[in-house]
């Protein structure tokens, strides 16, 4: 993978995911953080990090990007919905669930 | 096991973290608050999003929205105070570009913060009912800035100012203006039109009424209008170049109403220059751009329409009423074709092709033609001389487009039924004297008439025709059953249905013996394939050749009428004539004979007969002899022969009458038509539906109308209602 293709998400601790740009995207958050106008330290550097975001949660999410990317054309919400408490029961903590799906503009 | 500790499982309730810190809306703000001055002060690569991203979601969650908002509104205002102070402080022209740069930061700056305040926008706005964050923004610069007293109307100004420049000349920083006035209608289009737009119409209105009073003293009106056209050609291109595309209509409303709207009467009307000075030089180009202009100001179409045909129905009767071309039919009718040309290219064009213009041609046309009576006279005669000699080697297509010309001199005539009876008699003339140059062309004009009037009109006219083939199918009989005839004097006789025909009284006339026999045995021949006929001798419209030798034995052939002929063969039995012994000879009415006597005797090069006494008169004591000096530098000479003529007064006279006196029956079948379907009707009713249906004829006199209705009323097909004097009723 190019570089210039790439994003890199940083969880809380510093363990790395390098996904692609157009992953990334799908988060509306992140896609105005890489594109906003005026320079914030992201976009400069290709970097997001996250230090609220433990690096299990920050997996799922970005297992989360990728299947979107592939299943969002036909759009089959039992699979969204079972993949989501999949991940609420993994992580125990449900806060970060909440965190996440804001991230995710899911609403 | 009794040791077993139950457990309780507890479902705690889904809380949000503890606020620990008392002042940690404060601090949260203060770091957002810092960011957002970094941003102004283009200092924002060192921040990180995510965690300001993080500090807005967290004053949102823990419901200190309001604080950012409001915070929010403080230090951008703040900030818009300060950058207001700088433009103002901009000297001279540097003004719109330090407003140009400033609002071009701003912007980057409020999409900046709009996207760290992404949830504040999404949650804590709609909610509470706030404005969003972009729109925010845009108000407070509209507000601080754009309506501060000293910035508000510098900016107006500038702008003007700008715009006049351009007005007289000069070049601007189009881009700068663009993006200016862009700026404005981002604010919202109330802005663009109450700070720019309505001051913009009222100066540009303002200038163009100088401009156009500058103009009009000193331009004439092709230029004035050339002038106009290039203000407005601008004007469409500013609004292209960097106006709002909805300015466009309301700038050039102005332009027209100031440039052309108020001066229009005074352009059409100017001396030397003016429409009527147009139409005559035939400007087709000033007068296209005319068209163009007027075409966008309310009347303008009209009144150059009304000022054309004013002047038209002016040139128009002076043409029809000058005394000098009714001398010459074929001119006149000949004048009336190139003006119609003449006004048909113009429209065409210049106007283009416009109906209401065509239309107000034909009726004018209509109008000035029938101002003349004897205007159908002159088509026919035009025709007539068309048909005899004008059309040689013409091409057909050219034959055509002079036809149709003609057709549409004829549809403007109102009394069209005394056309066809001068036509009748043209035509006939033509065919005896086998004088058409084209057959096709006269049977091409027949149809053409047929299209236009009906079979009515052409079914004599078409008799005509037929007579003269049906007579040459008889000559071609009549030969074939006598053929001891091949050699003695050739016969050719035309059989004219009478009522095909035009009227002619029998005239009387003695032929000489050879050609007596041999018409009673033409007459024998007829009588006897087509019985219960009855034919008579029209011995006026006749001609003849015959072989003449003169004194010096020089031969000639020569072309004469049946009148000459019997005069020229009684000099084969006599040297000497006089007018009474010719007169008794022939028995040829006085006035024919005088006629026939001078064409022989009288005129230079046919003057084969020499009479004395020789004055140009003839007296009823002249004596005729055989002029044995004729010389001619032809073989065959041509003597007399019957042309058509433009009539004298009392054969116009005559014709008049004849064409009322078939008026009259026509009246009574329309007036008849019209009771029987309608039984009752009352008497201006009746007028305005003859009117109607013999509008194609002629124009019918209502006083002759009411006469007819009374010859009706005596014979008793109509009669008037016992109750109201004014009701006709129909009797079957």
């Amino acid at each position: 993978m190019k570089k210039e293709d790439t994003v890199k998400l940083i969880s809380a601790e510093g363990m790395e995911f390098v996904i692609d740009k157009e992953a990334a995207m799908v988060s509306q958050t992140i896609r105005n953080m890489l594109t906003s106008p005026g320079g914030f330290a992201e976009a400069e550097h290709g970097e997001v990090t996250f230090p609220e975001i433990s690096a299990v949660i920050l997996e799922k999410i970005c297992q989360y990007f990728y299947w979107s990317l592939q299943y969002s054309r036909g759009k089959e919400t039992d699979e969204l919905f079972s993949f989501i408490i999949r991940m609420v029961f993994l992580s125990g903590r449900s806060t970060y669930v909440v965190r996440v799906l804001a991230l995710c503009c899911i609403a | 096991m009794s040791n077993q500790k139950k457990r309780n499982f507890q479902i705690e309730a889904f809380k949000h973290r503890v606020v620990v810190d008392p002042k940690y809306a404060e601090k949260t703000w203060k770091i957002l608050e810092h960011a957002i001055h970094e941003i102004y002060n283009h200092n924002a690569s060192g921040l990180s999003f995510e965690e300001l991203y993080r500090n807005a979601y967290n004053m949102v969650l823990h419901k200190f929205g309001e604080k950012l908002y409001s915070g929010l509104v403080t230090t951008m205002t703040a900030h818009l105070k300060e950058i207001s102070k700088s433009i103002e402080a901009a000297q001279g022209d540097l003004f719109l570009e330090e407003l140009n740069r400033k609002w071009n930061d701003h912007n980057k700056a409020l999409q900046m913060i709009r996207d760290i305040l992404m949830y504040m926008d999404r949650t804590y706005i709609p909610n509470s009912r706030k404005t969003p964050v972009y729109e925010l923004g845009l108000n407070l610069w509209r507000d601080n800035i754009i309506h501060s007293g000293k910035i508000q109307s510098r900016l107006l100004s500038t702008l003007l100012e700008l715009v006049h420049r351009e007005r007289t000349g000069e070049v601007i920083d189009r881009g700068l203006m663009r993006n200016t006035i862009k700026m404005l209608m981002d604010l919202g289009s109330s802005v663009y039109q109450d700070d720019f737009e309505k001051p913009f119409l009222e100066v540009s209105a303002e200038f163009y009424k100088v401009e156009s009073q500058k103009f009009i003293e000193c331009c004439d009106c092709g230029d004035y209008l050339k002038k106009a056209e290039i203000r407005l050609n601008e004007e469409i291109e500013r609004i292209a170049h960097y106006l709002d595309v909805k300015s466009e209509a309301k700038i050039t409303n102005v332009v027209e109403k100031e440039m052309i709207a108020n001066h229009m009467t005074r352009l059409v009307h100017m001396e030397n220059s003016g429409l009527v000075n147009m139409l005559l030089d035939d400007k087709y180009e000033d007068l296209g751009r005319m068209y163009n202009l007027f075409k966008r100001v309310p009347n303008g179409l009209s009144m150059i329409r009304d000022v054309m045909t004013s002047h038209l129905r002016e040139t128009g009767k002076q043409l029809v009423t000058d005394a000098e071309s009714s001398k010459d039919p074929v001119e006149f009718v000949q004048r009336l074709l190139d003006e119609r040309d003449k006004y048909d290219k113009i429209i065409c064009q210049a106007f283009s092709n416009a109906k209401t213009f065509q239309n107000a041609l034909n009726s004018s046309f209509e109008y000035f033609i029938n101002l003349n009576s004897r205007s159908p006279e002159f088509i026919s005669l035009f025709v007539d001389d068309k048909l005899r000699k004008g059309l040689k080697g013409v091409s057909e297509e050219d034959v055509e487009i002079i036809l149709d010309k003609v057709m549409m001199l004829f549809r403007y005539l109102q009394e069209k039924d005394v056309f066809e009876k001068y036509y009748k008699q043209h035509l006939a003339k033509r065919l005896l004297s086998g004088k058409t140059v084209s057959d096709d062309a006269e049977r091409s004009l027949i149809v053409k008439l047929k299209t236009e009037c009906g079979y009515q009109f052409t079914s004599k006219l078409e008799g005509m025709f037929t007579d003269m083939k049906t007579s040459q199918d008889t000559m071609q009989g009549f030969y074939a059953n006598h053929p001891e005839l091949a050699e003695g004097p050739t016969l050719v006789v035309q059989v004219l249905t009478t009522g095909s025909w035009p009227t002619q009284p029998t005239i009387t006339c003695n032929l000489p013996t050879e050609m007596a026999a041999l018409c009673e045995k033409f007459r024998s021949h007829y009588l006897g394939t087509h019985t219960g006929r009855r034919l008579s001798w029209q011995t006026n419209m006749g001609t003849a050749d015959i072989k003449a030798t003169f004194g010096k034995g020089q031969k000639h052939e020569l072309n004469v009428s049946t009148y000459q002929m019997c005069v020229l063969m009684l000099f084969n039995n006599a040297d000497r004539l006089s007018y009474k012994e010719i007169e008794q000879a022939t028995e040829i009415p006085a006035s024919d004979l005088k006629r026939c006597l001078q064409s022989m005797a009288c005129v230079k090069g046919k003057n084969v007969l020499r009479k004395e006494p020789m004055s140009k008169d003839i007296g009823t004591d002249d004596a005729f002899f055989v002029n044995d000096k004729f010389t001619s530098k032809f073989y065959k000479v041509k003597i007399g022969t019957v042309v058509a003529q433009k009539e004298s007064e009392p054969e116009k006279l005559e014709t008049r009458q004849r064409v009322e006196e078939d008026r009259k029956p026509q009246i009574e079948a329309a007036i008849v038509r019209i009771m029987k379907s309608r039984r009752v009707l009352d008497h201006n009713n009746v007028i305005a539906e003859v009117t109607k249906q013999l509008q194609s004829r002629f124009l019918a006199n209502p006083t002759e109308i009411k006469k007819r209705i009374e010859s009706l009323i005596e014979r008793e097909f109509l009669e008037r209602d016992s109750d109201d004097r004014k009701l006709y009723r129909y009797l079957a």
